[in-house]
C-alpha cells in the first residue's frame, strides 16, 4: 500500500500472464490429476452400464435386456417402490427436523455452543454407519431402550417389534442422513441478513410469522438442496437396511449386493445399479433446476 | 442492545428464539443417541443387550484388549492387521486427495476456462453417486485389470470418495485470498509456479488441513465401498468389525466402537477449530 506504482504496474502486467499456453490449457493441466481419479469413476459407471445389458455367463459379449425386464417382476418392483418411498419419507422428516436446527445454528452467537452443535451434526454424518446401526440395534431391540421407555410410560404392555421392519429402517435412515439436510439449510439461513427479520418484526410480524413468511421462503433453495441430498443418499443406502432391516426390508442397494455375493448375477446387479444412478441423477438435476430458478428469482427481487 | 429492545418490544428477533434453541438441542441429542447408547453399552456388566445395563464394568474393554494382544486362531485376520491397513489407507488417501485437490481447486477458483461448469459438476459427483454402485463398478474395473491390486484399490476408491470434501474446503479457503498477493509475488520476480507454492498454498493452510482431516475421517469410517472391494488379506477395521458381528452382536465390538468414535470426535473437534467461523464446507 505504501508503494502505489505497484498497483499500476499490475494492470500493465496483465497481458503478460497469457503466457506460452492458454489459460484453458493451464487450468485443465491443474485439473488433470483429479480428473484421472474421476475418470476411473466414469469408466466404472460405463462398465456397469455395459454389464447391465450382458447376459449371465457371457457378461461382456452377450446382449439382452433381460436384467431390466427382470426389474419389472413384482419382487423387484416392490423393492424399487419401497426404496423410493422410504427415501421420500425420510427426506421429508429429515428436512422438518433440520429446519429448526439449521435456524439455530445460523443464529447462534456463543462459539462454544456453536462448535458443540456442529460436532453433533457432523458425528452422525461421519462416524461409521455400521457403528451407528449397532447403536440402533440396542435402542430398537425387544428389550431395548425405546421399548423400556414406552413400557415405563405405560403406553405398551408387551414390547413392540421395531427391528427388521420398515419403521426401524426409517428411523435409521432419518438419523444418518439428517446432517445432509442441516448443512445446506444452515448455510442458506446464515446468508439471510438479519435486517429482513428486523424489518418484518418492526412492521408488526410475530416471531412465528417472521419465520414462516421471511426466513422459510428465503432459505427455500437450501431446503430443497437438503431434501434432495437426503433423498439421493437414502435411496442408495446400504448399511442401514442391511443391519436394521435384515432381509425383510429389501432396499435396492441391498439387492444389488445380494445379486453379487450369493447369486453371482452381475447383469442383474448392474441393472439395479443403473436404476439407482438414473434415479439419483434425475432427482439431482430436477433439484438443480428448481433451486436455480428460485435463486434467480430471489436475486432479482433483492 | 437487543435485551433492552426485547423488553419494550418482545417480538423483535435477532437472538435465536429460546423455543427453537431448545427444540434443536433435543433433535441433535436424538441424532447422536445411537452413538451415546453404544458408549454406555460398552461399560455394561451384563452379557445381553438390555438397556440400561443391569450393572457396569470394564469387562468388554478387557475382552477387547485380549482380542487385540492375543487374537484367536479362529479369526481370519487380527485386529492389529486391520488397524494397520485402515490407518495406512486413510493416510495415503489423505495425502493423495490433498495433492490432487490443491491444484484442482486453484484452477477452479482462479481460472476462467472453457468447461469450468462441467468440471465443477464432475468434482461433486462422488458425493451423490450411489455408493453401492461405486463399489460394484470399481470391483468390475479392478477385476478386469490384467494385474492385481491390493491396498491400492482401496486407496483409489477412498480418494474418489474424499475428493469432493477436500476440493470444497480448499476452494473455500482459496476464495478468501485475493489474487493480488499472487500478482504481487510475480511482480517481485517469482515465477507463477513459485507464487502458487510459496505464497498461495501457505495462505490456504487451514483449508488444506481441514480437507486433509476430512479425507482421513471419510476413509477411516468408510464401509460400503470397501465392503465390495476388500479381500481376505486387505481388510479395514469396519470390515473386520462387520465380519465379527455378522452372526450375533458381540459387545466387545462396542469397546472398539468407542475407540473409533473417540478418534472421530477428536478429529472433528480439530477440524472445527481449524475452519472456525464459516463452518466446514460441504
Amino acid at each position: 500500500m505504501q508503494n502505489p506504482p505497484i498497483t499500476r504496474q499490475e494492470d500493465a502486467a496483465k497481458p503478460r500472464r497469457n503466457r506460452p499456453f492458454s489459460l484453458t490449457a493451464r487450468a485443465w493441466l491443474f485439473l488433470t490429476p483429479s480428473m484421472l481419479f474421476l475418470a476411473v469413476l466414469i469408466v466404472a459407471s460405463l462398465l456397469v452400464l455395459r454389464m447391465s445389458v450382458g447376459t449371465k455367463g457371457a457378461e461382456w459379449s452377450g446382449f439382452s435386456l433381460d436384467s431390466y425386464a427382470q426389474l419389472f417382476e413384482p419382487y423387484y418392483l416392490k423393492s424399487l417402490l419401497l426404496t423410493l418411498r422410504l427415501a421420500l419419507i425420510s427426506a421429508v422428516i429429515a428436512v422438518i427436523l433440520a429446519i429448526p436446527v439449521g435456524y439455530t445454528m445460523a443464529r447462534l452467537k456463543s462459539p462454544l455452543v456453536r462448535r458443540i452443535f456442529l460436532a453433533a451434526v457432523l458425528l452422525p454424518l461421519l462416524v461409521n454407519l455400521l457403528l451407528q446401526s449397532y447403536g440402533w440395534l440396542v435402542i430398537l431391540g425387544p428389550a431395548g431402550m425405546l421399548n423400556q421407555a414406552l413400557k415405563g410410560l405405560g403406553l405398551i404392555t408387551r414390547p413392540i417389534m421395531m427391528l427388521y421392519n420398515q419403521n426401524g429402517v426409517l428411523m435409521g435412515l432419518v438419523q444418518t442422513a439428517f446432517p445432509l439436510a442441516v448443512l445446506p439449510i444452515a448455510s442458506a439461513m446464515r446468508g439471510i441478513s438479519r435486517s429482513y427479520e428486523e424489518a418484518a418484526s418492526t412492521l408488526g410480524a410475530s416471531r412465528f410469522q417472521v419465520f414462516r413468511q421471511v426466513i422459510l421462503p428465503m432459505s427455500l433453495p437450501g431446503i430443497i438442496t437438503g431434501a434432495t441430498l437426503v433423498f439421493a443418499y437414502n435411496a442408495s443406502s446400504f448399511v442401514v437396511p442391511l443391519l436394521l432391516g435384515g432381509r425383510r426390508v429389501p432396499m435396492l442397494a441391498v439387492m444389488v449386493h445380494d445379486q453379487i455375493a450369493p447369486l453371482m448375477n452381475w447383469p442383474a446387479a448392474s441393472a439395479a445399479g443403473v436404476v439407482l444412478i438414473v434415479t439419483t441423477l434425475a432427482i439431482m438435476t430436477l433439484s438443480e433446476f428448481v433451486t436455480g430458478r428460485r435463486r434467480r428469482m430471489l436475486e432479482a427481487s433483492q | 442492545m437487543s435485551r433492552k429492545l426485547l423488553r419494550s418490544q418482545p417480538l423483535l428477533p435477532g437472538e435465536t428464539g429460546r423455543f427453537a434453541a431448545i427444540l434443536s438441542g433435543v433433535i441433535l441429542f436424538l441424532a447422536v443417541t445411537p452413538i451415546l447408547t453404544m458408549i454406555v453399552m460398552s461399560f455394561s456388566g451384563a452379557a445381553n443387550l438390555d438397556f440400561p445395563p443391569s450393572s457396569y464394568s470394564l469387562q468388554w474393554y478387557r475382552a477387547a484388549w485380549q482380542t487385540f494382544v492375543s487374537p484367536d486362531q479362529s479369526d481370519v485376520l487380527s485386529l492389529g492387521k486391520a488397524m494397520t491397513t485402515s490407518l495406512m489407507v486413510a493416510c495415503l488417501t489423505m495425502i493423495f486427495a490433498t495433492l490432487i485437490a490443491v491444484p484442482a481447486s486453484y484452477a477452479l477458483t482462479r481460472c476462467e476456462f472453457r468447461g469450468k461448469a462441467f468440471a465443477m459438476q464432475l468434482m461433486s459427483l462422488p458425493l451423490v453417486f450411489p455408493m453401492v454402485v461405486l463399489g460394484l463398478a470399481l470391483l468390475l474395473v479392478f477385476d478386469s485389470l490384467p494385474f492385481h491390486l491390493d491396498t491400492s484399490r482401496l486407496v483409489i476408491a477412498h480418494v474418489i470418495l474424499a475428493l469432493p470434501f477436500v476440493i470444497k474446503n480448499c476452494t473455500a479457503s482459496m476464495m478468501t485470498i485475493g489474487s493480488e498477493v499472487e500478482e504481487a509475488a510475480q511482480m517481485l520476480g517469482a515465477s507463477p509456479t513459485r507464487a502458487i507454492v510459496d505464497v498461495v498454498v501457505p495462505l490456504m493452510k487451514s483449508g488444506i488441513l481441514a480437507g486433509m482431516l476430512l479425507a482421513f475421517i471419510v476413509s477411516f469410517n468408510e464401509f460400503t465401498v470397501t465392503y465390495f472391494l476388500y479381500n481376505i488379506d486387505v481388510m479395514t477395521v469396519p470390515i473386520w468389525m462387520y465380519s465379527r458381528t455378522v452372526s450375533s452382536l458381540d459387545p466387545t465390538v462396542f469397546s472398539f466402537a468407542v475407540l473409533i468414535v473417540l478418534i472421530d470426535f477428536v478429529l472433528i473437534w480439530a477440524l472445527e477449530k481449524l475452519v472456525g467461523e464459516g463452518g466446514v464446507s460441504f
